[in-house]
């Protein structure tokens, strides 16, 4: 019959779609930039790091495999440049080229690191070793310039190489000439790779709009080709092995290499792309193009899902991972203009805590916690119990039957009463004001967003709103305005929002000459409100000629 | 595109013609097809329907209206004269309930009605609780809150219809002589002489010839050495005397009274005590207190008493009185008062005690100095009843605030029951002093133990809005708001499809909280069960605050939503619901910008809610599953017209003002991917939009018609049987369409014109006919095309127009219309105002059932799982109509039908065991004592107050104490006999 009181209840938001999504904020989440200008500012044409995909089966000791995984190249002008992943700082300088250099690229020991050439040469450095790199070995075979060296995934010893005279060559590190050459494109070759998992497959993009897939095993021509309609820039073997992107123009095109068949043509770029690289253990495509965008892509249907831009055509971009998990570190994207930008996502103690809450969200899903809160709450029960029992053992000396008091509580099913916080108890005895200043209150560790607002829809509801706004002076006033100001723009806040501002306005606007501080924030108010009107219109424009645009399709396609 | 009426199907819809006031449809025939076209401007106009010129007919219909208004027969001659008013609302003034039976249909007694505001009566023994309602006396136990009768009071008789102000009972008093009899006024002047354990009594009144009665108390007066009951009566004689008149049963019968006392100011209630020897007449602000002037001397007949009035003012406006005298007995053997305490309860809130009274009172009225009164000031609003305890050591009182006060007078100290689900109305001592009978303004009834103020009884009916005969004590004084006097909203009922005896029934916290805003709050539902007649439980389904302050600070009152529609799945297992609220409009001056009216701005501010609720299936309990917070909107959140729920699968359709219909349907509830389970690893769902169709505008389908998008639209929504199609009725009251919605794609498969006329008051679909109510009742054929039949109803008020309810019960392919009857007078619906309710079958265009009730029905609804219908109407009243050639009731067995059942089975023990009842041998039907009697010793706790227990056991000191054996014997009995009969 009595009702029981019950605190007021905290609104339950509508989940919006939020604007930034979890994927844009991975991606937000590489800050620190770090710009590094290349001598001369020569433009960035290639970065790499050390493969990861069989680093640690081929490490010869701890210190090297370390060492390995902190190294990335940075290929400018005639140098290469290796930076520590770690420290994010230039390492060594490796200048010995006669001209400009192509694809320096490090072994995935770490060790040596192997560059070509404008001139046609190859060589192969010491990176281990002191500040002079020293040359290992060096090709003189190409009689163009080579554009890309790579180190197959493999074999520590062999690396392949493609060049502007039309051919893409296998080598073996010893010897001195190519154990393959693989002719058969009719323009330069640009761009090439080694087949993941497939020791004998490699592929190569060349300038006659080919992508060709070469088998060491079988001599003579390719074994597929796909012909685009543009210069292939890049190629990048997805790892399954099965899948391939190469950036033709402004597209890039997805081939499928088992149904010998391309899937898809990307086409969100305005101008070349000319990179391509591998993200998130190879769950993201990273693209960059002249045009200094730099899109990310999901791998089942190739959405966008993030994006960046850059002052300057990117020539070349890398996503550098780390540590065990192979965890996105840096992005580092080379420019025309020859600024490296290394943005960095923090890892440690927030990767920490991003860990910690993915395994409570696991057992959570499993439901884990429900059993151990069940656990905790018997746990609980019995102690209360226990601790009943004592105190009426206490009471009770000369008494035959104890009946303890947990027994009337459960036979009613009667919870223990609800013990109301300071600003429900003011809420519910009409002191409206001081409810409102406490939920309002920014500097509380409870304080949250919802709760006033939760409060100022029961004092909608309850009539009650402009009682709680009368009477208040500058300092009391400002928190209320600032909340306002703040939240005005959610969709989700805005009525309640437009409502205290409307009788704030029409409460406190006399003592605007009074106050600058108010003042202040009223102008601020008018601002915010202001922009969002102007959004709100620009929606209205855009609405309207999207519509406009859909009738004429539809008349056209009538 | 249906060009539906060429002329020779036209003729098939004939109408039937109208009469306000007698007109029978009972001699009808239906005509030959060619003789229906003998008025020919009727019958073009008929066939001319479709196009938009129904105006025209419209205006023809008055005028016949009021030509033919007295002349019935001759309407039956031509009776193909297609008059568009023809009506379904006939009256007759004959008798209570006007029949016309073509078939076999039959409406029930009603059931249920309103506690009025009159002090529920205590029998003498505690074992029953008599309460009075607006068109009965019933009779509860109270050992477990059964009915035990149903005494219909004949109240409302159909012919004093035109009087403004209706009678209705003002009192009812226990005979003091007989306690078998209740004495019941009305005021009219109606007395009642019932016997409450019979029934007897309620066919033959006797009456006096007053304007008007007031109030009504009585007292066993020694007339002649013996106790007689004499009636003292507060009778009105202009606006502002009254006079205060007594009777025994012989001047009853002569109509004859002794004058008293008469007094020239307003007139307010009449109390009495200590066997007449105390009369005490509140006027507004003032008291009158007579004393009996004739001590010592006999009184032999009700002529020889003889009062001495004196009068004071009191500070505040009387709301309640009560007197406790102290009697002792003199040495001659007579009886004095000694002292007398009385304490009155203000419209502003306070409490005044005056302690002896009568010591204060000048002797020979002579002016004396004013009285002062102690003052107790607690309650905010009136108070609405006070009492003392038996002891008069503590005051009981109540109020709109809902809490229970008990004030210790001695130290003034304050006890609290709050929290209570009404504002308390009348407050009764029981007559053994252990238990309070609270009436509280939800139509319920509840007795507490004074020991642990636990329930022991509690008494629910039907909380819908009544008309109320007497105002409210609350509008004694200005308020800062305006009550609603009438009803302008039909009262939102369902069915649960798989509880047939559950009825559900949106309403507020009681009568006046919810009558406070523009219109009234509904935020509850009741879940009512017809069988025992029994409110089950109520649960919010909107906003409420039942433990929070109810008003203001301003002291407005505070508005809640109202529930507007309500659907349940056809599982039973979900109910939508919708609600509505918006700020009211003294809130929102300073939101006025521009050139908006505050109307305007609380419209942009409604929050209209759409429920989904997942019912229990073992206690039908509620548990909010998904809300969506604008489900129909555009610039502003739009009313939601209709909610309607597939017949075949877990789906709703909603139709919103803003022309879109759209389709809800449960999904599983899902987590980051994961299906997310409640806590016992069930699957939880959520409900969402499924589809949206927007319906054609009315402008595209016909150029002729400029309808400005202001305009107000109506519409409804009809589930055809099989769940394929959805029919969809909307647009502006200048012509609406009827879009046919396949289900399945939401392809819009066709669209109906020119079927209603003005706003859209309900659509149903019944095999392949479609049934519309709009200001016509069209009945259409959807497989051949045609209008099967159609009638007009009569221009009402647009209250009315509201009130207007269509229902269809599938099983007897069936349909009923229930409907105010038009009244020039009244634009509102208030006291007085009848409706008719006409049943019709679907293959018949002759009503089955033509039925006048004397109240507004503001709800019909089919019954679940037989052939009939259930209407509520405006006196909270429930009654039930059948098809009399279903053996099984639509309704189970009312109360008092399943009393007189068990009554006769079990009849012969309960005599055996019969005791405290002084008539044993006059109850040959011995019905009521069935109840009280099929004891249970399990289920019904003892009740024992501690004193009880201490009289044993400090009955002397622990060396003087009875033997042990002894004490166990008394305390066992004390616990095995039933607290009343302590």
């Amino acid at each position: 019959m009595a009702a029981e009181v019950q605190p007021l209840a905290t609104l339950k938001l509508p989940t919006v779609v939020s604007p930034i999504t979890a994927e844009q904020r991975y991606w937000k989440s590489f800050k620190n930039q770090k710009s590094h200008t290349s001598t001369a500012a020569w433009p960035i044409s290639h970065i790499s790091f050390p493969g990861s995909s069989n680093g640690s089966a081929a490490s010869h000791s701890l210190v090297a495999a370390a060492k390995a995984n902190d190294l990335f190249a940075v290929t400018s002008g005639p140098r290469v440049d290796i930076f520590s992943i770690r420290k994010r700082e230039l390492l060594k300088t490796i200048g010995r080229f006669d001209s400009e250099a192509h694809s320096g690229e490090i072994r995935a020991d770490g060790r040596v690191l192997v560059a070509g050439e404008d001139s046609g040469k190859m060589q192969v450095f010491d990176v281990g070793t002191g500040t002079r790199a020293v040359i290992l070995k060096t090709w003189h075979t190409h009689k163009q310039p080579v554009w890309v060296t790579k180190w197959s995934p493999a074999e520590l010893t062999t690396l392949m190489s493609c060049s502007d005279d039309k051919t893409v060559r296998l080598w073996d590190l010893p010897s001195n000439g190519p154990t393959h050459m693989f002719s058969g494109h009719q323009d330069y070759v640009r761009s090439g790779a080694f087949m993941p998992d497939r020791n004998n497959l490699l592929v190569s993009g060349s300038y006659d709009s080919t992508v060709r897939v070469w088998d060491a095993r079988a001599p003579g021509g390719s074994v597929l080709t796909f012909k685009h309609a543009d210069p292939i820039e890049e190629v990048l073997p997805l790892p399954g092995g099965t899948t391939l992107l190469a950036a033709t123009g402004s597209a890039i095109s997805v081939l499928d290499l088992v149904a010998a068949k391309p899937l898809r043509l990307i086409t969100n770029h305005q101008k070349t792309v000319t990179t391509l690289s591998l993200a998130s253990n190879g769950r993201r495509v990273v693209s960059g193009s002249l045009d200094g965008h730099v899109k990310v892509f999901e791998t089942t249907n190739w959405n966008v899902v993030a994006g960046s831009k850059y002052p300057s055509p990117i020539l070349s971009l890398s996503v550098i991972s780390a540590g065990a998990g192979h965890e996105d570190r840096h992005l580092a994207v080379g420019m025309q203009s020859g600024v490296l930008s290394l943005r960095t996502r923090l890892s440690g103690a927030t990767a920490e805590k991003a860990r910690a809450r993915a395994t409570e969200d696991k057992l959570m899903v499993e439901g884990a916690t429900s059993k151990l809160a069940k656990i905790d709450s018997a746990k609980a029960k019995r102690k209360r119990n226990a601790a009943s029992n004592k105190s009426m053992a206490l009471l009770g000396e000369n008494v035959d039957v104890i009946i303890p008091t947990d027994a009337t509580n459960s036979a009613g099913g009667r919870k223990r009463r609800v013990k109301l916080k300071p600003w429900q108890r003011d809420f519910r005895e009409g002191r409206y004001a001081s409810c409102l200043d406490a939920v309002l209150d920014f500097s509380s560790p409870e304080y949250q967003p919802v709760t006033a607002l939760s409060v100022l829809v029961a004092l909608r509801h309850r009539s009650a709103l402009r009682e709680a706004l009368e009477g208040r002076d500058e300092v009391t006033v400002l928190p209320l305005l600032k909340w306002v100001i703040k939240y005005i723009s959610d969709p989700r806040y805005s009525t309640v929002c437009v409502d205290v501002a409307f009788q704030l306005f029409d409460i406190y606007s006399e003592y605007v000459g009074g106050s600058t501080e108010l003042a202040d924030q009223f102008a601020v108010m008018t601002g915010k409100v202001s922009r969002e009107v102007e959004k709100a219109q620009m929606a209205i424009i855009t609405n309207g000629m999207v519509e406009s645009l859909m009738i004429g399709g539809a008349e056209a396609s009538a | 595109m249906v060009e539906l009426r060429n002329p020779r199907k036209a003729s098939k819809a004939t109408k039937m013609e109208a009469n306000g006031e007698t007109a029978s449809l009972k001699k009808r025939k239906r005509e030959p097809k060619e003789e229906t076209t003998t008025t020919t401007t009727t019958a073009s106009q008929k066939r001319q329907r479709s196009k938009p010129q129904t105006t025209q007919p419209a205006a023809n219909g008055t005028a016949d209206d009021t030509l033919n208004s007295h002349e019935s027969s001759t309407l039956f001659e031509n009776k193909d004269q297609q008059t568009t008013n023809g009506d379904l609302e006939l009256t007759d003034a004959s008798n209570d309930l006007t029949t016309r039976n073509t078939s076999a249909w039959k409406v029930s007694n009603p059931m249920g009605g309103r506690m009025l505001d009159i002090d529920p009566i205590f029998s003498l023994d505690e074992r029953f609780l008599l309460v009075t309602y607006n068109t009965s006396i019933q009779v509860y136990s109270t050992d477990d809150s059964l009915l035990v009768r149903r005494i219909a009071v004949p109240v409302t008789k159909l012919d004093s219809g035109a009087e403004l102000s209706s009678p209705h009972i003002v009192a009812s008093a226990l005979s003091a002589s007989s306690p078998d009899f209740l004495w019941v006024a009305c005021s009219d002047g109606r007395i009642w002489h019932l016997n409450w354990t019979t029934g007897e009594g309620a066919e033959t009144p006797f009456t006096i010839d007053v304007k008007k009665v007031l109030d009504m108390t009585l007292e066993a007066v020694d007339i002649r050495d013996k106790q007689e009951d004499v009636l003292f009566i507060l009778q009105k004689l202009t606006k502002s005397s009254a006079q205060i008149v007594a009777y025994d049963l012989k001047g009853l019968q002569k109509k004859t009274g002794k004058l008293i006392h008469t007094y020239d100011e307003n007139p307010q209630l009449l109390r009495s005590a200590a066997g007449g020897r105390l009369i005490v007449a509140a006027a507004k602000e003032t008291l009158h207190i007579g004393t009996l002037k004739s001590k010592g001397k006999t009184v032999k007949a009700v002529d020889d008493l003889e009062y001495a009035f004196h009068s004071f003012g009191v500070p505040d406006l009387v709301t309640c009185v009560d007197i406790r005298p102290t009697l002792h007995t003199t040495k001659k053997g007579g009886v004095e008062i000694q002292a007398v305490d009385l304490v009155i309860g203000g419209a502003r809130g306070a409490i005044y005690v005056y302690g002896d009274l009568l010591s204060k009172l000048p002797g020979n009225n002579t002016k004396a100095g004013p009285i002062q009164p102690r003052k107790l000031h607690w309650h905010r609003r009136a108070v609405h009843s006070v009492k003392w305890s038996e002891d008069g050591n503590y005051l009981i009182s109540g109020g709109a605030e809902t809490v229970l006060v008990l004030w210790q007078l001695d130290t003034g100290k304050r006890e609290f029951l709050p929290h209570l689900s009404a504002t308390i109305e009348n407050i009764v001592v029981s007559p053994k002093g252990s238990s309070y009978a609270l009436h509280l303004d939800d139509n319920s009834t509840m007795v507490l133990s004074t020991a642990e103020m636990k329930p022991t009884t509690y008494i629910s009916g039907i909380q819908s809005l009544v008309l109320s005969d007497k105002p409210s004590k609350e509008s004694l004084v200005r308020r800062v708001w305006k009550s609603v006097d009438d009803i302008s909203t039909p009262l939102i009922t369902t069915s649960n499809p798989t509880n047939p005896s559950q009825i559900f029934l949106c309403v507020g916290n009681g009568q006046q909280a919810s009558s406070t805003g523009s219109a009234p709050s509904t935020p509850l539902l009741q879940v009512f069960d017809v069988s025992s007649f029994q409110g089950v439980n109520k649960h919010a389904i909107a906003r409420t605050n039942p433990t929070d302050a109810n008003m203001t600070s301003q002291g407005a009152p505070i508005v809640e939503p109202r529930v507007t529609k309500m659907a349940f799945s056809h599982d039973g297992k979900w109910l939508a619901s919708v609600d509505e609220w918006q700020p009211p409009e003294r809130d929102l001056e300073p939101l006025l910008t521009g050139s908006k009216n505050t109307c305007q701005v609380s419209r942009e501010r409604r929050e209209i809610y759409l429920k989904f609720w997942e019912v229990e299936a073992e206690d039908s309990s509620l548990q909010l599953v998904s809300r969506i917070n604008e489900a129909h909107f555009t610039t502003e959140a739009e009313t939601i017209l209709d909610v309607v729920s597939d017949p075949v699968s877990s789906r709703f359709a909603s139709l919103g003002t803003d022309g879109v219909v759209r389709f809800w349907s449960p999904k599983l509830r899902r987590k980051d991917g994961l299906a997310s389970t409640g806590p016992e690893g069930q699957q939880l769902r959520t409900w969402s939009c499924s589809r949206a169709v927007e319906l054609p505008a009315y402008g595209q389908l016909e150029e002729a018609v400029e309808v400005s998008p202001k305009s107000p639209r109506s519409g409804a929504l009809a589930f055809s049987e099989d769940g394929s199609v959805l029919f969809a009725a909307y647009g502006p009251s200048s012509g609406a369409a009827v879009a046919v919605i396949d289900t399945a794609t939401g392809a819009i498969r066709d669209t109906i014109s020119n079927l209603t006329r003005g706003m859209i008051r309900g659509v149903e679909a019944l095999s392949s006919s479609l049934i519309i109510l709009s200001e016509e009742l069209t009945v259409y054929d959807i497989v051949s095309d045609e209008v099967q039949y159609s009638f007009a109803l009569k221009e009402t008020s647009a209250v009315a127009k509201q009130m207007t309810h269509l229902a269809v019960n599938r099983e007897s392919r069936s349909f009923a219309v229930a409907a105010p009857i038009p009244n020039s007078n009244q634009d509102k619906l208030k006291k007085g105002a009848k409706s008719e309710l006409v049943v019709f079958s679907l293959d018949d265009e002759m009503p089955q059932l033509i039925q006048t009730f004397p109240q507004v029905i503001t709800a019909v609804l089919p019954a679940t799982n037989s052939a009939g219908f259930v209407a509520v109407d405006s006196a909270a009243q429930v009654w039930s109509i059948t098809e009399s050639g279903e053996q099984a009731q639509m309704l189970q067995p009312l109360a008092d039908i399943n009393m007189e059942e068990s009554a006769s089975a079990v009849a012969p023990t309960n005599l055996a065991v019969e005791d405290g009842e002084a008539s044993d041998e006059e109850m040959q039907d011995a019905d009521e004592d069935v109840e009280m009697e099929d004891d249970d010793y399990d289920v019904h706790q003892a009740v024992v107050a501690p004193q009880k227990l201490a009289e044993i056991f400090n009955a002397a000191p622990a060396f003087a104490m009875a033997p042990i054996e002894d004490i166990f014997y008394q305390v066992a009995g004390l616990f095995s006999t039933r607290p009343s009969t302590i």
